[in-house]
């Protein structure tokens, strides 16, 4: 264990020391960042500066909608009331539309007959520019209509703001079963996490022992250390340097997810439920998934001698990944189905399918217990194979190795 | 008791025997010379003994117990290709090595500081093993195979790449370390080296055993048949009878003579022969015959008996 640890303890050190390692942390986050200020700077402006003209003879309707609009959360909008409007209105107000003095009019026609809509019309200053403006606009007019109904109707004004309210569902009891996209927007995530960081880092592990077999390295390391250890150190050392930073970038998106200004652009769109249970899933099986497609990657840094070979076993550790990925479409139809079950207990997918169907429905215990032994016995067999051909093939240096040659290596001690 | 002990061991790779059959032990405080031509299974022998690989056959015991990879904490090993990582610190690299073999990192760090200040690398410690020379490289895998202070020390062509400056401070430190008690093993393929430093030596020469034992006894078992002389004037005397061989050198001549019975030829009338043609003479010296030529005789015997096993 000691020997495993200084392993992983100076592969982790050496590489965060890296200048490679330090760019890629902060400019990335910098660079989602800046993009994400950007967006919504520019969007910010666009709201702040928000202001209409409504044009009506009924004073009662427009002024209702001033404060409707005023009061709104979603945008800042100002409203200039003209009421009633007279034959010159309208140039005026295509004038001031010119001079940018407003965003856009609302111009209502009044009811032809009792109990008949009146007819509304907006001309927005750019057609781009006015959507969000537009959506509110529409949602301010039926609050305002429905209560000038409800008025009609005898209902008391306190009683009619009551049934105004808006409706609050707690999306983290009540999204469970029915609202699938949550499920799919963190299996997404963990799909693209696991992807980035297997790619990058995984390969980082089969890059290391190449660069240890071409440096010679191993030979000093072998004359105290057994290769079982060198491979388990190298995976935790290097997926330990793949983990820092993904938590740092993590942790970097949730600050910035958390602060006003994103939550302001984003609205409530991007509501992501996740309970305590499916974080700590999300964790275990993400770090299981690194750890099985690292030791793959450990073999396949033992079976070849230079970068360009690796290049080309590449596929080995992306296929299977993108099998689990299409699968989730089957699996997300019918969690519980034989298949999805059986697809949830394969180890290589595992990470992502057993994780969708946790996000889901909670699957039987017994069925995530027994993939994370899966994955785990998998692990321990891909690393001890890995070891052996690592502890042969070094020797044998020079010529890539056939199948039935490795298969013969595994007999060799 | 002998501290390394190799008996019968055999070991073939895919294509070819790398070891036949190869026993020899040596003694604890002496220093061991393996010698053969390049790849003649010197490695390969050294690397069974650390466990790098398993013999198809035969046995090997340390300490005089058979092979545990517990001992290995007890053996320095210094790898006939350098084996460092090129992108760290000489003095990280050293503690890291260290403490591999079970030091603590003070310990490590303190000992390397040692190390480098006696071998003279102390100005290159905080720099990439990628900025050293060839040579700073070796004497920091020298250095990293004695920092745990192992019993038995175990040096695949240590000298190799070095220039005459650096091995001489090299070998005064095996030299330096045999006398402290511990046991050095070191192969090469340069006879000289050995016929100066080593108490006992093992000679091998396509995975076989060729010749092994004590330097002395081995000499001595050869009788004083050659002659080196060191003079000016007449050649003549080179057709002298008593001649087998000679090689003629500027100035210079190494004569092997013929050898009756086992019984050393006589070298006087050689020389009298000299002096008689006027040749002026600087130097006569009569002597065994080197290590090398040991060597040479003896693969030449095995590859006329069908290059099968020989008996020294």
């Amino acid at each position: 264990m000691h020997n495993i640890w200084l392993i992983a303890k100076r592969e982790y050190l050496e590489r965060v020391r890296t200048k490679a390692f330090i760019l890629t942390t902060v400019l990335i986050p910098l660079l989602m960042g800046g993009g994400i200020i950007v967006s919504v700077v520019t969007q910010g402006r666009q709201t702040a500066s928000s202001r209409i003209a409504v044009v009506s003879p009924d004073q009662q309707l427009v002024t209702d909608l001033q404060t409707e609009l005023q009061n709104s959360n979603d945008a800042k909008i100002t409203v200039d009331v003209i009421s009633p409007g007279d034959s010159t209105t309208r140039a005026t107000l295509d004038h001031m539309l010119a001079d940018k003095q407003i965003d856009g009019y609302l111009w209502i026609t009044p009811a032809s007959a009792p109990g008949v809509r009146p007819t509304f019309s907006y001309t927005p200053r750019s057609a781009s520019g006015g959507h969000l403006t537009e959506s509110v606009l529409r949602s301010a007019l039926r609050t305002v209509l429905m209560r000038e109904r409800l008025a009609h109707q005898g209902m008391v004004a306190s009683d009619v703001t009551a049934l105004m309210q808006p409706v609050e569902v707690d999306t983290t009891q009540a999204g469970k079963n029915a609202d699938t996209t949550s499920s799919f927007v963190t299996t997404a995530i963990l799909f693209f996490l696991m992807y980035f960081v297997i790619m990058l880092y995984g390969m980082n592990v089969a890059r290391s022992i190449i660069e240890e077999k071409t440096s010679r390295v191993f030979e000093v390391l072998l004359a105290t250390i057994t290769s079982e250890e060198i491979m388990a150190g190298k995976m935790i050392g290097v997926g330990a340097v793949g983990l820092t930073q993904v938590f740092i970038w993590l942790f970097t998106a949730i600050l910035l997810t958390s602060t006003a200004i994103v939550q302001s652009m984003a609205g409530g769109n991007l509501h992501i439920a996740l309970s305590a249970a499916e974080v700590i899933f999300f964790f275990v099986f993400f770090v299981l998934g690194f750890l099985l497609y690292a030791s793959i990657a450990a073999a396949l840094g033992a079976m070849t001698n230079s970068e360009q070979e690796l290049q080309q076993l590449n596929m080995v550790l992306v296929l299977p990944l993108a099998a689990c990925f299409f699968a989730t479409g089957v699996v997300a139809a019918n969690p519980n189905s034989a298949l999805s079950v059986i697809l949830s207990l394969i180890p290589f997918m595992t990470p992502l399918i057993m994780y969708l169907r946790i996000s889901m429905v909670m699957p039987p215990i017994w069925q995530v217990a027994l993939s994370i032994v899966l994955m785990l016995v998998t692990i321990y067999a891909v690393l001890w194979v890995a070891s052996r051909i690592y502890r042969v093939g070094i020797l044998m240096y020079g010529k890539k190795p056939s199948l039935p040659e490795i298969l013969r290596w595994l007999k060799y001690s | 008791m002998p501290i390394v002990e190799l008996q019968h061991v055999r070991k073939a790779y895919d294509t070819k025997i790398a070891v036949e059959d190869l026993s020899f032990c040596i003694e604890p405080g002496s220093m061991f010379g393996l010698l053969g031509p390049n790849g003649s299974g010197k490695t390969s022998s050294i690397r069974m003994m650390i466990g790098i690989t398993v013999p198809d056959s035969g046995a090997i015991s340390l300490f005089d117990q058979p092979f545990t990879r517990k001992s290995l904490h007890r053996v320095g090993y210094l790898p006939e290709e350098r084996g460092l990582y090129k992108k760290m610190k000489v003095i990280d690299q050293l503690i890291f090595l260290g403490q591999l073999h079970g030091l603590d990192a003070a310990t490590a760090s303190r000992r390397a500081h040692e190390w480098c200040e006696r071998v003279d690398i102390t100005p290159a410690i905080h720099k990439k093993t990628e900025e050293l020379s060839k040579g700073m490289q070796q004497k920091i895998q020298f250095v990293a195979a004695l920092l745990h202070e192992p019993e038995l020390i175990i040096m695949d062509e240590p000298f190799s790449g070095l220039d005459p400056v650096n091995a001489t401070v090299l070998q005064d430190i095996l030299v330096e370390l045999r006398q402290a008690g511990r046991t050095v093993l070191f192969s090469t393929h340069r006879m000289d080296q050995v016929e100066k430093l080593c108490d006992n030596i093992c000679l091998i020469h396509n995975g076989h055993l060729v010749l092994s034992g004590s330097m002395r006894e081995i000499k001595a078992h050869y009788p004083r048949n050659r002659v080196e002389m060191v003079f000016e004037g007449d050649t003549g005397f080179l057709q002298h009878p008593s001649i087998e061989d000679a090689k003629l050198y500027s100035g210079r001549a190494d004569i092997k003579l013929h050898t009756v019975d086992g019984v050393p030829p006589d070298a006087q009338p050689l020389l009298a022969d000299a002096i008689r043609r006027g040749t002026r003479i600087i130097r006569f010296e009569v002597k065994e015959p080197t290590l090398e030529e040991i060597f040479i005789e003896k693969v030449t015997e095995s590859a006329n008996n069908g290059g099968g096993k020989v008996h020294a």
